[in-house]
């Protein structure tokens, strides 16, 4: 069952939305070569607390960190560890604040810092990734459907620029759980008139899940983390918006 | 977080159970306990055991689905 939230609800979201922008903005400005994820997830942690919110990551069963650190082939779900950030490794943080009694998930990637500013192709990789979320986000108007944001996505990750959109994992509905209903895939499947309708209330976390080779992925030995079957690099983004009679409100701002 | 997404697959029906209960046994051997979707309940669709069908799961729990379709 879709929860649709109430305006004062999504009013709610929008404060721990914003904590949560405010705070992760600070953690990818805070993204140097040499510094560790663990650093970064200490900080992201001490910094949503200071702004009133929980770490909403925590509420998962078994997970002890504020926010999940993918760097390089690591496709999601990475967690921090004492490694060292690389110049020219991307990094791809998730955090989650819970606020208020409702969740909300945003993730931004990052490429460290390098010696020389030439633009190359990881560059490319990580700006298409933004650039499918931005587009995902327009289309999330009164009228459409699940479907539309899914094709977007995959629009633009698969056919214009060649990568491939993980196919295993999805973005999702956000509220009072973390996880809700409906599914939000980077990919369309199926007929796109049956997926779910587009209602005033809806929250949902839009996610680009992205691989620069196969979109295939594997379960790591530490039975979590997921990584690339093929080792090649992966790009996330994702932000929590509602959708609203006066289109997609964005509430990770 | 990242969420994993719910897949489909086909098996065929074992036995019905009380409740619009069937076990489903799956191509690759697992039998998955599963109920009837809505929408069959409403269109008043049979399932019998032997026929074949398609059902959703989702990878958080491999022994619980859903029969969506049921095939010719």
């Amino acid at each position: 069952m879709i929860d649709y939230k109430t305006p004062e609800q999504i009013k709610v979201m929008q404060h721990g939305g914003h904590i949560l922008a405010v705070v992760l903005n600070e953690v990818i400005e805070a993204v140097v070569p040499g510094i560790t994820e663990l650093e970064l997830d200490v900080l992201a942690e001490k910094r949503i607390r200071e702004l009133g919110g929980e770490p909403g990551f925590m509420k998962v069963a078994g997970y002890h960190h504020t926010t999940c650190f993918s760097t390089n082939d690591v496709v999601v779900h990475g967690i921090p560890s004492k490694y060292k950030l690389q110049p020219g490794d991307i990094v791809g943080i998730d955090c989650g604040v819970y606020y208020k009694g409702f969740h909300t998930d945003m993730s931004e990637s990052k490429r460290v810092e390098q010696k020389g500013e030439k633009k190359d192709d990881v560059d490319k990789f990580l700006e298409i990734g933004k650039h499918a979320l931005n587009e995902a986000v327009k289309v999330a108007v009164i009228g459409n459907r699940i479907g539309h944001i899914s094709q977007t996505i995959q629009r633009i990750v698969e056919k214009e620029a060649g990568y491939s959109v993980v196919r295993s994992l999805i973005g999702h509905g956000v509220g009072k759980e973390l996880h809700e209903e409906p599914e939000v895939p980077g990919y369309l499947i199926g007929n796109i008139n049956r997926t779910p309708k587009l209602i005033d209330g809806m929250t949902i976390a839009v996610e680009v899940i992205y691989n620069m080779g196969k979109p295939d992925v594997v379960l790591d030995h530490d039975h979590w983390t997921i990584r690339t079957k093929d080792g090649k690099l992966s790009g996330l983004y994702e932000r929590t918006i509602a959708i609203t009679e006066d289109g997609p409100l964005m509430l990770t701002k | 977080m990242a969420h994993q997404g719910s897949f489909e697959k086909d098996g065929k029906v074992l036995e019905a159970l009380p409740n619009t209960l069937f076990r489903v046994e799956l191509e690759d051997g697992s039998v998955v306990l599963c109920h009837l979707s809505g929408k069959m309940r409403m269109h008043f669709i049979k399932i019998l055991p032997g026929d074949r069908v398609r059902i959703e799961m989702t990878p958080y729990d491999l022994t619980k689905g859903r029969i969506m379709y049921r095939y010719k």
